[in-house]
């Protein structure tokens, strides 16, 4: 999720830039304080929950803070007992593990998908343009419909629904088009040249793909994979149809809702699970970070070998960046 | 090797130019003479690309488009006691829908009320999505700051809906929820009376969806924004446009496909939404998705599934007047 932005450094940009930042003060730090009030307004309800599951034992599901601070509502979790309080940790950790397997299993999924449909449209052929939208559609159709047709058409196909059947399929159906889009990013910005010189230099298929190509394209698999994953472990809609017996951690945590009476232990259940997702996020952007450091060696090392690397005059290549 | 263990010389090779060129060039030369990106490389090339998609497409064949597909069939078949009845079509499952085509209706109360849902929910995230992705995208000058606070407001999207739903209804809203606990401390509210008596109500599902959607409206604004091209905006400046003029003319239009982008994500998924109804509204309110999973926890899958048919078809209008809205203000 790399953000594009234009080159802002150049010279002429600078001198324009002090010109409207006389003018124009005053909006851009009232824009800013706007973006401060909406990020408030995106993060304070995760933050309130956060807060409010390190009360005590007699904390409730509102303010006012109940201390003395602890964690035993974070321990609740994970413990069937604390205190004289039985917890729900069992049904949590079944559903948890359920959770993760199946988040796991949908990412690599969207992961193998996303990279074999765009090495597909690396290629024009006839009926891209529907084949691309058909992907669309996927990110498109509404979550709980496409939940109720995969119930219904492996139902009448004579499939039980299940967690690794067709929460899988429905799930990383949600997840290919994200993925798919992650991995047309990369190839757009991607060089055929550099497979065409490691083939001139006698590498096969294979060695190719796994010597020159895989190095470069490796952060947008993972990045499918993670995209796969975060969509899953998060998702309600689309599984809500489609599991029997030990339900994902989503609908677990609305279950408990519905059937019995809210506690601080969802609270952190809910940090919990947010925490997770966040942390991938971070292990993305640390990726990314590698990545962007990383990333030219690969390339010069193909330019040097193709001996190109000590002998290319900049003079030619503006020239040819003129015309 | 690596460039940051020796100090970089004056730029001898720079790769990324080089690749840039060549790819202008190749663009170029292969736009004069009609040949498509990579196309022909020779024999056997349209069996390689049958190999690499069939998978994947046979895998949404089994899970997208034969799920959809069947909906469709199963509203034109008949009910039974444990399902429906492939042998005798029918179409009376739309009969019922259509009927009373008016308010007296459930299924067209419930239409009308996610309607107007969605339509909120599009005009409120880009009234209040627009001005952050303009901040971020013009105000904001060192890429790194931009990227960071970019990520920072786009994390939420990458975690679980569920969680924020619960995060927003319970400690947030209700009576002794923190926000009528704010409005009380100001003075303007009271527990007794409550100004805003908001948990599992259609208002408080309707601000949720705000704070739930809103990134897929910032984020498509924001990459087209930190596109447009700065000098456009400095000659429109100096023709004498004033910042209104500015915008309206040179910016906006620019921007229009990420509006049309990000106003038909919203109106589809919030149209099409059950999970967070149902979590924030409880029992209290009612969607067309709440519908539907009424009809079938009933056990009336064509009822169910003619009422989703007729929900994609209104989706599907709906993107159709979107895109159509956004081509006339281009015109005009």
């Amino acid at each position: 999720m790399a953000a594009v932005a234009p080159e802002v450094e150049r010279t002429q940009d600078v001198v324009i830039k002090r010109k409207v930042k006389r003018q124009h003060d005053w909006a851009k730090w009232g824009l800013g304080a706007y973006f401060v009030i909406f990020l408030i307004f995106l993060y304070a309800p995760m933050i309130l929950m956060a807060i409010l599951s390190f009360q005590g034992y007699y904390g409730g599901v509102t303010f006012p803070f109940k201390g003395p601070v602890g964690l035993d509502w974070w321990r609740s979790i994970f413990e069937s007992q604390v205190g004289n309080i039985f917890t729900n940790a069992d049904l949590i950790r079944s559903s948890g593990e359920g959770s993760l397997w199946l988040s796991l299993a949908a990412g690599g999924v969207v992961a193998v998908f996303a990279f074999t449909l765009s090495m597909a449209f690396r290629r024009r052929f006839r009926g891209d343009g529907i084949a691309f939208y058909l992907i669309i559609l996927a990110m498109m159709a509404p979550g709980f419909l496409l939940g109720l047709g995969t119930q219904l058409f492996w139902k009448y196909m004579g499939v039980q629904t299940s967690l690794w059947h067709t929460a899988l399929g429905a799930n990383s159906v949600w997840g290919i088009p994200f993925g798919f889009l992650v991995m047309l990013a990369i190839w757009n910005r991607y060089d055929d040249h550099i497979d065409e010189a490691a083939r001139d230099l006698g590498a096969g298929a294979i060695r190719t793909f796994g010597e020159v190509t895989l190095p470069l394209i490796w952060t947008g698999i993972f990045g499918a994979l993670l995209f796969g994953f975060t969509l899953t472990w998060n998702d309600y809609d689309r599984t809500v149809l489609l599991v029997i017996g030990d339900p994902t951690l989503p609908l677990r945590i609305v279950g408990l809702i519905q059937e019995s009476a809210l506690r601080p232990d969802l609270y952190a259940l809910g940090t919990a699970t947010t925490a997770v997702s966040l942390a991938l996020i971070a292990v993305l952007l640390i990726v990314l970070v590698i990545r962007s450091r990383l990333r030219r060696a690969p390339v010069q090392r193909v330019e040097e070998e193709l001996g190109l690397g000590e002998g290319i005059d900049t003079e030619a290549a503006e020239t040819v960046v003129k015309e | 090797m690596s460039s940051s263990s020796t100090p970089e010389p004056a730029p001898l090779i720079d790769v990324a130019e080089i690749e840039e060129a060549e790819q202008a060039v190749g663009a170029q030369s292969e736009r004069a003479l009609g040949v498509r990106q990579a196309g022909g490389r020779g024999r056997g090339s349209g069996w390689i690309t049958l190999a690499w998609g069939l998978p994947g497409f046979v895998w949404l064949g089994f899970f997208l488009v034969a799920p959809l597909v069947f909906i469709v069939l199963i509203s034109f078949w008949t009910r039974t006691d444990t399902g429906f009845d492939s042998g005798h079509w029918t179409l009376h499952n739309y009969g019922v829908l259509l009927h009373p085509f008016d308010l007296s209706n459930a299924y067209w109360s419930n239409m009308l009320r996610s309607f107007e849902t969605s339509v909120i929910a599009v005009a409120a995230c880009l009234v209040f999505g627009f001005p952050v992705a303009y901040f971020l995208a013009m105000k904001v000058k060192k890429l790194q700051y931009q990227i960071a606070l970019f990520i920072l407001a786009l994390a939420p999207f990458w975690t679980s809906f569920t969680t924020r739903s619960v995060a927003w209804t319970y400690p947030l809203m209700g009576t002794y929820g923190a926000l009528n606990r704010l409005l009380v401390y100001i003075g303007i509210s009271s527990f007794t009376h409550p100004l805003l008596d908001t948990q599992f109500s259609l208002l408080s599902v309707r601000l949720a969806m705000i704070q739930l959607y809103i990134l897929f409206m910032v984020t498509p604004i924001f990459f087209l924004l930190a596109q447009v091209d700065r000098h456009a905006i400095e000659a429109a400046r100096d023709l004498g446009g004033n910042w209104w003029r500015t915008f309206r003319e040179v910016i906006l239009p620019q921007t229009m496909p990420g509006i049309v982008i990000g106003s038909i994500f919203i109106f589809v998924l919030t149209m099409g939404e059950y999970g967070t109804v149902s979590v924030i509204g409880q029992s209290n309110v009612s969607s067309v998705g709440t519908y539907i999973q009424n009809q079938i926890q009933g056990i009336q899958y064509p009822q169910g599934a003619a009422s989703a048919v007729l929900l994609v078809v209104a989706l599907i209008l709906g993107v159709f007047v979107i895109t159509r809205l956004a081509n006339l203000r281009e015109e005009i």
